[in-house]
């Protein structure tokens, strides 16, 4: 079963987006370092079923503490077929060169910029389609805790781990 | 094994400079093996002195491994700056050159309540205040007032106490016809009269309340302000300000907050996490039943509240001190403060509600179970008659014995059994507050102390569990020994 991980920093959104995405509970909470067990589940995703994995917070790919070295392993040690970076849109300067990390180390990226709304309410503007060029993977923007954008995640989702284009 | 590689020509990937460059380049030729990742990024974890992925290159690559380390050497030992700030400042200039076209921020950052009210919250003068008011109205009105008074007492004395007990307790003399049976289910510590009462009368709303509170708390981004708050205190003893993390979750739960100190950079810090919340940092079911207890006596609560502190303090001072390693300094997120969104709290309230019954009920079960053999062999009274001498000790009544029998199965089984005897009138004001301080710090429960004995290991674990026992007792005996030698009466 091909396999997508949710990695990032704390606090941006992974447990729920996995509970989005699997229909399975991880615990929430708006507190940095709540996920320190590694919580597995599955989603369908189009006619393919992926296992999705969540991972502990990490800042980037040199860890510092036990958890990030748990994440560490997982984006090391398992066959992938989608990293899905979960980022704050809000704070894009502290996020990005992870991305940038990850795409250095030839993972298969999808960036999602989650907590779309408070970035919105904090009139920052984001060009998706621009961002998606100039790093060359896709991004999705996303309010998971309401659902929003989640239709399109699990389309790139679908696309980025199979390689084809979405049925529906 | 194969990671779908996307291809770099695509990316506008950070430039480190040509040093770097270079060297990326010279260690990448000597990489032949699959590590997961591509070999630039290998080579940049090498350069920023990642020992494990090092490591890793000896055993994968053996032949080449030696020239890594060479490379690596020559160009830290050259570089004026650390490697890894070298790296991460060309990252940070990437990203800021992509965003420079993509995000366009307002002109002016809006400051608005929330930020206001989070600036409040972690400014010594005015969070302090918040952080009373917040336990006030959380834990001591709706946990301890509410929960532990109101809705026990609708639960256990009304609906139990007088309407299903009494039905069951019919039921079962009716058509069981075995005293020793009837003794199991419906006896003083039988299955249903003690184990279910407790669990579902006492336990669940106390915890319950609690983890409403708590997710209300979690959700709206104040804890990690708080425990930046608390983290100067912790710094005047001498303690690491991350380890606030855990310990103020464990005030939800200890045996989940033991798992939470992996968050905790180094062992030294995990250790003494891990002692302190075995020892003084009530879980959410003790502090309940104690603030349910003590709520109409103020100066009760307060010297409970004053020696389970000093007691943290001290025991936190003293281990910092004599455990050796450095202090990682303390660095932490803070999210912004929002609005809990209300689905999220009950659910997680409930998941926490449901993984906590499902913990608890199993054990009170088994605890009457072996009570009641204990019983039936006299092994009970053994054991009850071997506490005598501490109860006696601390000034407390003979049935308090069995409280702290129960203790040893769950701190939260014997609170409650605490709550059973003050409700009897059994206990004064002062032997209220000697066992309630000696419960509190006394050994962690079965399942806090398999966590420890898990995530620290058995000898360590024991160790703790060693260290607790007797300086529980001693704490609360001196407690007894200053009431009575001030002349306090409560």
């Amino acid at each position: 079963m091909p396999i997508i991980a949710l990695v990032g920093s704390p606090n941006v959104g992974k447990s729920v987006t996995f509970g989005r995405l699997t229909g399975q509970y991880a615990a929430v909470s708006n507190y940095p370092g709540t996920t320190v067990e590694v919580a597995r589940g599955r989603a369908r995703l189009g006619d393919l079923t992926f296992e999705v994995v969540d991972t502990p917070g990490m800042y980037s790919l040199l860890p510092i503490t036990e958890e990030e070295r748990v994440a560490r392993s997982i984006l090391i040690s398992e066959r992938l077929a989608v990293v899905l970076h979960v980022v704050d849109a809000k704070n894009l300067e502290r996020m990005l060169p992870f991305t940038l990390q990850l795409l250095e180390a030839g993972l298969p990226v999808v960036l999602n910029l989650n907590l779309m709304d408070e970035a919105e309410r904090l009139g920052i503007k984001l060009d998706l389609e621009a961002l998606e060029r100039r790093l060359g993977t896709p991004v999705v923007g996303t309010t998971a805790t309401s659902g929003r954008g989640l239709e399109e995640l699990r389309r790139r989702l679908y696309e980025r781990g199979s390689g084809q284009p979405c049925p529906d | 094994m194969s990671v779908a590689l996307a291809s770099p020509a695509q990316t506008e990937g950070p430039d480190y400079g040509s040093e770097v460059e270079a060297a990326i380049n010279r260690l990448s030729e000597h990489l032949q093996a699959e590590y997961g990742l591509a070999p630039r990024a290998v080579a940049l974890l090498l350069l920023q002195g990642d020992a494990e992925i090092l490591d890793k290159v000896r055993r994968l690559d053996p032949a080449g491994a030696e020239n890594v380390a060479t490379i690596v050497h020559q160009i830290q030992s050259t570089s004026p700056e650390p490697l890894s700030y070298t790296v991460a400042l060309s990252r940070q200039a990437a990203a800021a050159g992509i965003l420079a076209s993509c995000v366009t921020y307002p002109a002016r950052q809006r400051r608005d309540f929330g930020e206001l009210l989070g600036r409040l919250a972690i400014h010594p003068l005015t969070g302090y205040p918040l952080m009373l008011a917040v336990l006030y109205f959380g834990l001591y009105k709706f946990v301890g007032q509410f929960g532990a008074g109101t809705l026990v007492g609708l639960l256990e004395k009304d609906l139990f106490g007088t309407v299903i007990n009494p039905w069951l307790v019919r039921l079962v003399d009716a058509y069981v016809p075995w005293p020793a049976l009837q003794a199991l289910l419906v006896g003083e510590y039988g299955i249903i009269t003690l184990a279910l009462t407790y669990a579902i009368a006492l336990i669940l709303p106390i915890v319950g309340t609690f983890f409403l509170v708590f997710s209300l708390i979690e959700d709206s981004g104040y804890l990690p302000r708080l425990a930046l708050l608390v983290d100067r205190a912790c710094k005047a003893i001498g303690l690491n300000g991350r380890a606030v993390i855990p310990l103020v979750l464990g005030f939800g739960c200890d045996t989940m907050a033991t798992v939470v100190t992996r968050v905790l950079e180094t062992k030294r810090e995990r250790v003494i996490a891990t002692l302190l919340m075995a020892l003084a940092i009530p879980c959410s079911a003790q502090l309940g039943v104690v603030l349910g207890l003590l709520s109409f006596n103020p100066a009760a609560l307060a010297i409970w509240g004053g020696v389970v502190g000093a007691t943290f303090a001290l025991v936190g001072f003293l281990a910092a001190h004599a455990l050796p390693g450095e202090k990682p300094s303390f660095y932490m997120e803070l999210p912004p403060l929002r609005w809990p969104q209300p689905r999220n709290v009950l659910l997680k309230t409930y998941a926490r509600m449901e993984w906590y019954f499902l913990e608890v009920l199993p054990v009170f079960v088994v605890a009457s179970v072996l009570i009641w053999v204990g019983q039936l062999t006299g092994v009970f009274d053994l054991l009850v008659g071997a506490l005598q001498p501490l109860m006696r000790l601390l000034g407390l009544p003979q049935q308090a014995a069995v409280v702290f029998l129960f203790g040893f199965f769950r701190r939260d089984y014997g609170a409650a059994g605490l709550y059973e005897l003050a409700q009897n009138g059994a206990l004064n004001g002062a032997q209220l507050v000697v066992a309630a301080v000696t419960l509190t710090l006394f050994l962690p429960c079965i399942a806090q102390f398999s966590v420890m004995a898990k995530e620290r290991g058995l000898k360590t674990a024991l160790a703790i569990a060693a260290f607790i026992f007797p300086f529980s007792f001693a704490v609360g005996f001196a407690v007894k020994v200053a009431l009575a030698a001030l002349g306090v009466s409560l």
